[in-house]
């Protein structure tokens, strides 16, 4: 490893969770202006962190915080391997195996809640992770190799060659960011038993770092998306941003679908979607 | 630097869990309206939580009575510390009209601490909003002392 890729991936670890932390602010701040409200600074986020950092309570699992130490370190893994360049299809595995930790814990709870979260945050593991698996292999298809830089080093703008992966990406980052189906999200405001359920016996430090490793989860989520748009490092940001806040707008101008839309429906149509356009990219 | 960082956070995330414990509902309806836009609590950082373990204030409104007193008691113990409880409405705060009654206990404090205090038949709005930022100052305060 060349000291350049080093400081690439240290950079990645350290960046990547903060601007998803940001990118968390930005939605809750977009999400009250469309409803007409003044919401919470853009620093929030952080100070919800801090603050779930400082409580004292004891775990409802021993095996829970392990799971949580885990998450974040897959999911900080998935950051490191993208801002080293290195290969997207790994990344993917890892932020997977992320949110395979975050239901295990879920499963180690005392709460019928936590294992009925835990049991539909499977579900939707099994909804969007196919779907993102596909629009990884287009990518990778369009642009030549499955390593970041690759991909970043395509000629032209890869999204002409992949517009029917979008409505996938769209769709991944809405399930990442927690925002639809109602039923599993776990977005503000949304707060009950059911809704909630994987989160149930999470609290105090392992509550904040499951949230850092959310905040890991979703830079990665947006990095990939921007890789349609790689033409240079503001177009990859600005992509990414188009993402983010198309989920958002979304979620304010649509109903809230549940986890059976999206497994019956939404996933099977967008898995058909891509796969139409790996395809294509074969044929051509 | 992070330990002043962690204070402030404390004070700047405080999430709600609202218990109803008797309520005519009146009360309830005050509180739930502080989360619309029109008072957008959202921008102190302010949510609503179902969940004891994530909540760092204790919102009650209504009488504590014989039975679910053992339910208060729960779900306070469940909080994490540092916690608040704020009493909402006069049932909350002394058990109101209904404190004669033979199953009602009275007010919160007849079964956990309470720090704010907020009367009104209903509470407005304004005034739990108030209570809120009270209490916060409150636990500022506990938290400058155990420095």
């Amino acid at each position: 490893m060349s000291l350049n890729t080093f400081s690439l991936a240290v950079a990645g670890l350290v960046l990547a969770p903060l601007l998803g932390g940001l990118a968390a602010g930005a939605d809750r701040v977009v999400t009250a202006r469309l409803q007409s409200r003044l919401g919470p600074p853009l620093m929030q986020p952080f100070y919800d962190v801090g603050k779930l950092w400082s409580k004292v309570t004891l775990p409802a699992s021993h095996w829970q915080g392990l799971f949580v130490r885990w998450a974040l370190a897959a999911s900080l893994a998935s950051d490191v391997l993208l801002a080293a360049g290195d290969d997207v299809l790994m990344c993917f595995f890892v932020q997977a195996a992320s949110a395979s930790f975050v239901a295990l814990g879920a499963f180690c709870g005392s709460s019928p809640y936590s294992k009925l979260g835990a049991q539909r945050e499977l579900f939707q593991l099994l909804a969007y992770e196919p779907v993102f698996l596909v629009a990884v292999v287009c990518l990778a298809k369009a642009s030549g190799g499955f390593d970041a830089l690759s991909i970043m080093a395509a000629q032209g703008p890869l999204l002409f060659k992949l517009p029917l992966v979008v409505p996938g990406l769209v769709f991944v980052v809405l399930v990442k960011l927690r925002k639809s189906p109602f039923d599993i999200a776990a977005s503000h405001h949304m707060h009950q038993e059911v809704v909630r359920g994987v989160y149930t016996d999470y609290a105090g430090r392992d509550f904040a770092l499951l949230e850092i490793a959310h905040w890991a989860d979703v830079a990665v989520v947006l990095w990939i998306c921007s890789f349609l748009w790689a033409t240079g490092p503001l177009q990859m940001l600005a992509t990414g941003l188009v993402f983010l806040f198309a989920a958002v707008i979304i979620d304010n101008i649509s109903a809230r679908l549940t986890w059976r839309t999206m497994l019956g429906r939404v996933a099977p149509l967008t898995l058909i979607l891509a796969t139409a356009n790996l395809v294509w990219l074969y044929l051509e | 630097m992070f330990g002043s960082f962690l204070k402030t956070a404390q004070v700047k995330s405080p999430w709600l869990l609202h218990f109803d414990c008797g309520s005519c509902n009146g009360c309830d309806i005050e509180t739930l309206a502080c989360l619309t836009p029109v008072y957008d609590v959202e921008r102190f950082g302010i949510i609503n939580v179902g969940n004891p373990r994530h909540a760092d204030v204790l919102v009650v409104t209504g009488t504590v009575n014989q039975r679910n007193a053992v339910i208060l008691k729960n779900l306070y113990d469940q909080m994490p510390t540092p916690k608040l409880v704020i009493a909402i409405g006069a049932c909350g705060c002394s058990g109101g009209v209904f404190r004669e009654a033979p199953n009602v206990l009275g007010g919160i404090d007849k079964v956990i601490p309470v720090d704010v205090y907020v009367p009104g038949c209903p509470a407005k709005p304004e005034a739990i909003m108030d209570a809120v930022v009270l209490g916060l100052g409150k636990l500022k305060g506990i938290l400058e002392a155990g420095k």
